[in-house]
């Protein structure tokens, strides 16, 4: 029994599949913003959609960004 | 011999001279430890997300591609960490399909620079009357712009667009999961 009040949850796409990108670049750092909440922490899967190969890039891509200040660590 | 990519922050209170400088630096330790520079891709300046040093607000980025053994790295580092100048740096792996993209991109601004060069030196009649050997300048960039797959405006613009449509979705969707 699903008690999310008759809502399907909508089939979600992983973006970079879509465009067929293999490795997602860490210097698209505009991109990488679609990824993280407005606080700065990476979004979860299961909000974002990526598939778990592409999560798993993002993440690693969205550190590095964070190192070379392309993206904030924390936003008050 | 592998590819790499590194990117460094130089001081945005620099001159133009202290950068290529600092750009030179790099190339020549590079060369040194048997290693050949493939482009250098100049960033400009940018806002930094946070606060480096507390000093720094923005910063001078340039990214530089090369090529060298494993070995050349820690020289590599050595020479960022005694250059004042240089803010932040990073070096990373890269595949030959980021090479060429950078190259292509470099390939491209200089032809941008080079015709916008041209353009101010050539009187506006002259160039009314060129008008067709401009022409098949101007549509030879687009199309060479979005192959790089360096953040080209537009593209940013586009994300941007797209953005505000998934969001509140998206806020909707996680508060069944958090019940």
């Amino acid at each position: 029994m699903r008690r999310d009040r008759g809502r399907k949850p909508k089939k979600k796409i992983c973006s970079y599949c879509v465009e067929k990108i293999d490795n997602v670049d860490y210097k698209q750092y505009e991109k990488l913003k679609r990824f993280v909440t407005e606080r700065g922490k990476v979004l979860p899967r299961r909000i974002s959609g990526n598939c778990a190969k592409h999560q798993r890039q993002l993440t690693r891509a969205i550190k590095k960004a964070r190192i070379m200040a392309l993206l904030p660590f924390s936003m008050e | 011999m592998e590819l790499y990519e590194a990117m460094v922050i130089i001081s945005p209170e620099l001159e133009k001279d202290g950068h290529e400088e600092v750009i030179n630096g790099l190339s020549a330790t590079i060369t040194k430890n048997e290693g050949t520079v493939s482009t250098i891709l100049d960033w400009r300046k940018r806002r930094l997300a946070y606060e480096i040093d507390k000093k720094y607000l923005e910063g001078h980025y340039y990214l530089v591609y090369f090529s060298g053994k494993g070995t050349i790295i820690p020289e590599i580092e050595h020479y960022f960490r005694v250059t004042d100048t240089v803010v932040r740096y990073m070096v990373v792996r890269t595949d030959e399909q980021e090479f060429e993209a950078a190259a292509k991109k470099a390939a491209g601004e200089a032809a941008a620079a080079e015709k916008a060069a041209a353009e101010e030196a050539a009187p506006k009649e002259e160039a009314a009357g060129d008008a067709a050997s401009v022409e098949t300048v101007e549509t030879a960039e687009p199309a060479a712009t979005p192959e790089t797959g360096e953040p080209v405006e537009g593209q940013d613009q586009e994300e941007k667009s797209k953005e505000p449509e998934s969001a509140p979705e998206q806020a909707e969707e996680e508060k069944p999961a958090g019940e």
